[in-house]
């Protein structure tokens, strides 16, 4: 009796050994997959200038709203970012509604179209669970560097970049990216800064600010 | 109605173009350090004029808009902030001619201005007027520029809201707050009226602009800015976390678990090792 109860208290503090052993293992393993340096994907994949037929800008406050069509497609070579737009909305929660997927961005639809007078909104996720989003480098924008939008009726918009921001989401600048602006300009945003695990989420947004390019 | 309006918009967008200095001033943000200015021509019986718009000290003209006729506004152009000179010369004039009129903007970055020649030929004046960029949630702003000398007071209205009453020639009204929608807006004067259906939308601010055109009133809807119709709350979701460098990332507390794990293995397995030759050792004592 005393005899097995001794091979049974040295078997479990084996076992308990090997386990945290094991669980020390897999933090490791698990510790080497996540941050940057792990994730980062190479080089974009070279995306070139769409072309097409550039739309006219709204040059004269007195064209109507009606002139420019809805935007469908994205593509911003500097960061390697092709992607169709989908509709966004606000959520119930009142906040901006964000695409379901990360490998997609979205317009907002309560915003200006894309080249017309007016503040532009289009967003996208700068990561999922596992890796990258659609606008993971999106923070690497640079001032002068362009950003195209196709319309539905096959024109392009096309925006230059003037700056890039980082907000605190409890300090975020409402009125000067979804406000009033006197011409065509665009703003995508994106999350960046800390990620807090315990809420889930990223504690700034990216801004990028551009305007109709001439 | 929107045709006289906008050849010269598009004008002004290719000499921005064309000119360096102008094309150059909004790299450094879309908010700081920058601001609107358009150019209007809004004298009945003024003829066409060249409208010069000067960098405060420099002879250079940064645009110059040819040509331009009553019933004119130009699209904004975004300036740095700072000193600007307007100057208008008798169409085809020599730009090294004395201009008719000149005035000075002083542009602060953020705000857009309207410089409009404004009144009769006998008493014409650049008029520089501070247009709004922000609307109460939810609403859109509406100003009224009385701009006919045929009828010299015009009532305006958007369905049953004025916008203007009996407001003189060469003034411009306050804004005024309408809800969002497509309004039938009318123009009345003593003897004449104009009537056009204008939709506006929450979050923009127009200019309404009453003219006299042969033979009839006008009015017409500048789109002066817009944004959001609704403004979301705070921040956006868009990151669920899997690119992130977490702050307990650091491969310390695992190499600890491994450690003390590698080590209670070891003396579980020794002890291991051990439990059965004493259970051997007991057993032959008992056989003696």
């Amino acid at each position: 009796m005393k005899r097995r109860s001794g091979r049974t208290a040295a078997a479990a503090i084996l076992a308990c050994g090997m386990l945290a052993a094991g669980t020390g293992v897999a933090g490791l393993v698990m510790v080497s997959h996540t941050g940057h340096g792990a994730v980062l994907p190479g080089a974009p994949t070279a995306i070139a200038a769409p072309r097409g037929r550039r739309a006219a800008l709204p040059e004269t406050a007195a064209m109507p709203a009606t002139a420019v069509a809805r935007p469908v497609s994205l593509v911003i070579p500097a960061i390697g970012v092709r992607t169709r737009l989908i509709r966004l909305g606000v959520a119930p929660g009142g906040g901006l509604q964000v695409p379901k997927t990360t490998t997609v961005a979205g317009w907002y639809t309560r915003s200006p179209r894309p080249g017309a007078i007016g503040s532009a909104i289009i967003a996208g996720h700068i990561d999922s669970y596992r890796g990258p989003g659609i606008f993971f480098r999106l923070h690497q924008l640079r001032p002068g560097e362009r950003v195209f939008v196709r319309r539905g009726d096959g024109t392009l918009a096309v925006f230059r970049v003037t700056s890039v921001r980082t907000y605190l989401k409890d300090h975020f600048p409402t009125a000067e990216v979804y406000g009033p602006v006197p011409d065509a300009q665009l703003r995508l945003i994106t999350c960046g800064g800390t990620f807090d695990p315990a809420l889930g989420s990223y504690l700034s947004n990216v801004v990028v600010y551009a305007v109709a390019a001439r | 109605m929107v045709r006289p309006l906008a050849v010269l918009g598009l004008s002004l967008g290719l000499l921005g173009y064309a000119a360096p200095a102008a094309s150059a001033a909004p790299a450094i943000s879309a908010s700081k350090g920058i601001g609107w200015l358009r150019l209007a021509h809004l004298s009945p019986n003024t003829p066409p004029v060249d409208v010069y718009l000067y960098s405060f000290g420099n002879a250079h003209a940064m645009i110059v808009l040819k040509h331009v006729a009553y019933g004119t506004v130009s699209g904004y152009q975004s300036v740095k902030s700072g000193d600007y000179t307007v100057a208008m010369r008798s169409a085809g004039a020599a730009a090294s001619s004395k201009p008719v009129l000149s005035t000075s903007v002083d542009v602060t970055a953020g705000d857009a201005y309207t410089v409009a020649g404004m009144g009769p030929l006998s008493g014409l004046r650049l008029q520089v007027m501070r247009d709004r960029l922000t609307t109460p949630p939810g609403k859109a702003l509406v100003r009224v520029i009385q701009a006919s000398l045929q009828q010299h007071q015009v009532t305006v209205t958007a369905g049953k809201q004025v916008l203007a009453a009996k407001e003189s020639f060469a003034k411009v009204s306050s804004y005024q707050v309408v809800s969002p929608g497509t309004w039938n807006v009318r123009a009345a004067g003593a003897s004449e009226s104009a009537a056009s259906r204008v939709t506006l939308a929450a979050g923009s601010i127009h200019t309404f602009v009453v003219l006299d055109h042969p033979g009839h009133l006008w009015i017409t809807s500048l789109e002066d800015a817009a944004g959001s119709k609704v403004f979301p709350e705070g921040g956006a979701a868009t990151g669920f976390g899997g690119t992130a460098a977490r702050p307990g990332a650091s491969p310390a507390p695992w190499l600890v678990t491994l450690a003390l794990g590698l080590l209670l293995a070891l003396a579980g397995a020794s002890r291991l090792r051990r439990q059965p030759r004493r259970a051997a050792l007991v057993a032959r004592g008992r056989m003696r």
